[in-house]
């Protein structure tokens, strides 16, 4: 476990670094002289020159990369070229609704996934497998926007239930009917994927020697699914998690852009429509590390769960 | 055994790893066990023998049950893996009409938003003129934010998308193509290294994310698009080709090549290439619908190709204002994307599945 603990650890760190790298790239690929590219739709010769100062474009390249990595390892991220505000505050502010998000999300999205998988692995062939099956591949890769604006048209606005966007809500925890459309766009996409894994996992752990033994043994069907066949069944499930992290973040993205939340990922969109570089740098920081943390999370786990398997990365 | 063809509406069966025994393999014993009577031991095998001797169909002379009712179980029968729950039998004229059924409902899933996108901007419709913005008394499906009718733009709407997505595709699979494949055929590692380890580090980035950055430096042209999501897809791509390269490359077919001193191009393209074909083509369609889905976000959050260009991601977004009073302007778009999607998920999935069934 440790040897290979160490190594994952390694190049997750190094994976963190490689983020940071590509997100000052982000400065040197733009075309033509940055500062300039920057002010966009101001070119006027002192805002340019403001912009130039702001972020040391005088200086080398490489002088200007070091001192970055050491003030992002510090938490001092610049300050926007639009507001001026550092964009550490800018962050700190629009995390709390992301968070909420994200953790609501994984908190439910795994005993959903795997049920749903135990369920149609016990069922195999029959209705609720096949209705199962069919929603989980259809689902599968369904544009958020357009789950979420269908959902909004109907339950929102065909049936008002539920409220449209969550403009006008001081915190996502006090209006819990604001989180049940976003989180339900939030979560299809990877408990479909989930699903299908633990699903596929199951019908071979149940169809196995092991299971027949137990089951001879005059074991309990729960405990022959719970304790004997799930936990081999989800080894292949638990990469298949680690992905959830990217398409968390990405639906987050989308999700907080539908249902109006000012969150990290709006913050993002607006930025790059802005062409507000720092906060962009900022953001795809934040994001990078934390999926790469998740990342090493799930190898270590399925490390732990099957050590046979060596997770190859 | 019993020619008992597999069951046609098992679609996802192409998802159960290929060491998972066939579903439906009647050996020997008791098909259908109860789990409950598995549960105690002592009765199971006279459990089973009644059961198979009750069973309704028992009476037919078909070769299982007559196997069932003569032989007495061999003690080596309760061994057998058949111990998941009885599912319901249909009848072979049952399943032929259910596979019939599914197959038209996902060819008019897929048929109606692929016509759409596809012919729609051929379509001759009169040109309304404008009205206001979001009429409530415009003729169905309504106006949009600028008063031009949801009709027109739902007709050449899907062009640009589908079209995207597709060159995105295509694309990365020209790139990845060789990449995965040089780097699975050299014999030398640092090659190999130097052609794959990039791609670690870029799979670390939510694919969105990076189109996000990316676009952001990047000025907004379907090309540029198109250029963006080739590149996210690119990772996976040439790793799949690399993992079945490396496999096909190891055989020792392509060993006799080299050490017949057969050229690199004709062992690499001429075997190697060719053999990964299908894999490559299974890949593929799930590929497509990545593409689909990133360059539909990508439009929908304003980053896509320009803001004169309007697909039904970028009617979504801007009609999104007046959802209250003309749904159909952000519904029909919304309605169409998530029908391809899925349409062409159950599709690839299907042919996923034939294809390891043959």
């Amino acid at each position: 476990m440790l040897p290979y603990a160490a190594k994952r650890i390694g190049l997750g760190a190094v994976q963190v670094l490689a983020v940071a790298v590509l997100a000052f790239a982000l400065v040197e690929l733009l075309p033509g002289d940055a500062a300039v590219a920057l002010a966009g739709d101001q070119p006027d010769p002192a805002n340019i020159a403001r912009i130039r100062e702001q972020m040391h474009l005088d200086e080398p390249a490489l002088a200007r990369l070091g001192d970055w990595l050491a003030a992002i390892a510090t938490g001092d991220f610049g300050a926007s070229l639009v507001s001026g505000r550092p964009v550490a505050h800018l962050l700190a502010t629009a995390l709390e609704p992301t968070l909420i998000l994200a953790g609501l999300t994984l908190i439910l999205v795994l005993p959903l996934a795997i049920g749903l998988g135990i369920a149609a692995a016990r069922r195999r062939g029959r209705w609720p497998d096949r209705l199962i099956t069919t929603f989980t591949v259809g689902l599968y890769s369904v544009p958020e926007f357009a789950l979420a604006v269908l959902l909004v048209s109907v339950f929102a606005i065909g049936l008002a239930w539920l409220p449209p966007t969550a403009v006008g809500v001081p915190s996502l925890l006090a209006e819990p009917a604001v989180l049940v459309l976003p989180l339900l766009v939030l979560l299809a996409r990877p408990i479909c994927s989930i699903a299908r894994l633990v699903r596929a996992g199951m019908i071979e752990a149940l169809d196995s020697e092991y299971v027949a033994h137990v089951r001879r043994a005059g074991v309990s069907e729960r405990r022959v699914v719970f304790a004997h066949a799930l936990p081999n069944a989800i080894t292949p499930a638990t990469a298949q998690i680690a992905r959830t992290a990217d398409w968390l973040l990405g639906g987050v993205i989308v999700v907080e852009s539908v249902f109006v939340i000012p969150g990290l990922g709006t913050a993002l969109v607006d930025a790059v429509n802005a062409r507000d570089l720092p906060v962009v740098q900022g953001i795809a920081v934040v994001f990078g590390a934390t999926t790469v943390l998740v990342n090493l999370a799930a190898d270590l786990v399925a490390f732990r769960l099957a050590p046979r398997l060596e997770v190859a990365r | 055994m019993s020619p008992e063809p597999p069951e046609p509406n098992t679609t996802a069966s192409g998802l159960v790893s290929p060491r998972s025994p066939e579903p439906e393999r009647p050996e020997s014993g008791p098909r259908r066990l109860d789990p409950d009577d598995l549960s105690h031991p002592t009765g199971t095998l006279a459990t089973g023998g009644a059961r198979a001797a009750t069973h309704p169909t028992a009476g037919a002379p078909s070769p299982r049950n007559r196997r069932t009712l003569l032989a007495p179980l061999p003690s080596g029968a309760v061994e057998s893996r058949h111990t998941r729950p009885p599912g319901r039998r249909r009848s072979l004229r049952e399943r032929i009409a259910l596979a019939l059924q599914e197959r038209f409902a996902l060819a008019a899933l897929l048929a109606l938003p692929l016509g759409i996108a596809l012919a729609g901007p051929f379509l001759p419709v009169a040109d309304g003129d404008r009205t206001q913005p979001f009429d409530p008394a415009a003729p169905w499906p309504g106006t949009d934010y600028l008063g031009t009718s949801v009709l027109d733009g739902v007709l050449d709407g899907g062009w640009g998308i589908v079209v995207t997505a597709a060159a995105a595709t295509a694309l990365a699979f020209l790139v990845g193509l060789p990449i995965g494949l040089v780097a699975a055929a050299t014999r030398r590692r640092w090659l190999d290294e130097m052609l794959m380890r990039p791609f670690d580090l870029l799979l670390a980035l939510p694919s969105l994310l990076l189109m996000l950055l990316l676009a952001s430096i990047a000025p907004p042209t379907a090309w540029m698009l198109v250029l963006i999501v080739a590149l996210v897809n690119l990772p996976d791509i040439a790793r799949i080709v690399r993992a079945a390269a490396l496999e096909t490359a190891h055989r020792p077919a392509v060993e006799a090549m080299w050490l017949q001193g057969e050229s690199w191009w004709r062992t690499s393209i001429g075997y190697i290439a060719r053999s990964i074909l299908p894999t490559v083509a299974a890949d593929a369609g799930v590929r497509l619908v990545g593409a689909f889905y990133l360059v539909a976000a990508a439009s929908f959050l304003g980053v896509g190709a320009g803001p004169e260009a309007s697909d039904w991601a970028v009617m979504v977004d801007v009609n999104r204002g007046g959802i209250f009073l003309s749904p159909w302007g952000v519904v029909l778009p919304a309605a169409l994307l998530v029908a391809l999607s899925v349409g062409l998920n159950l599709l690839f999935d299907r042919l996923l599945a034939r294809k390891a069934a043959a």
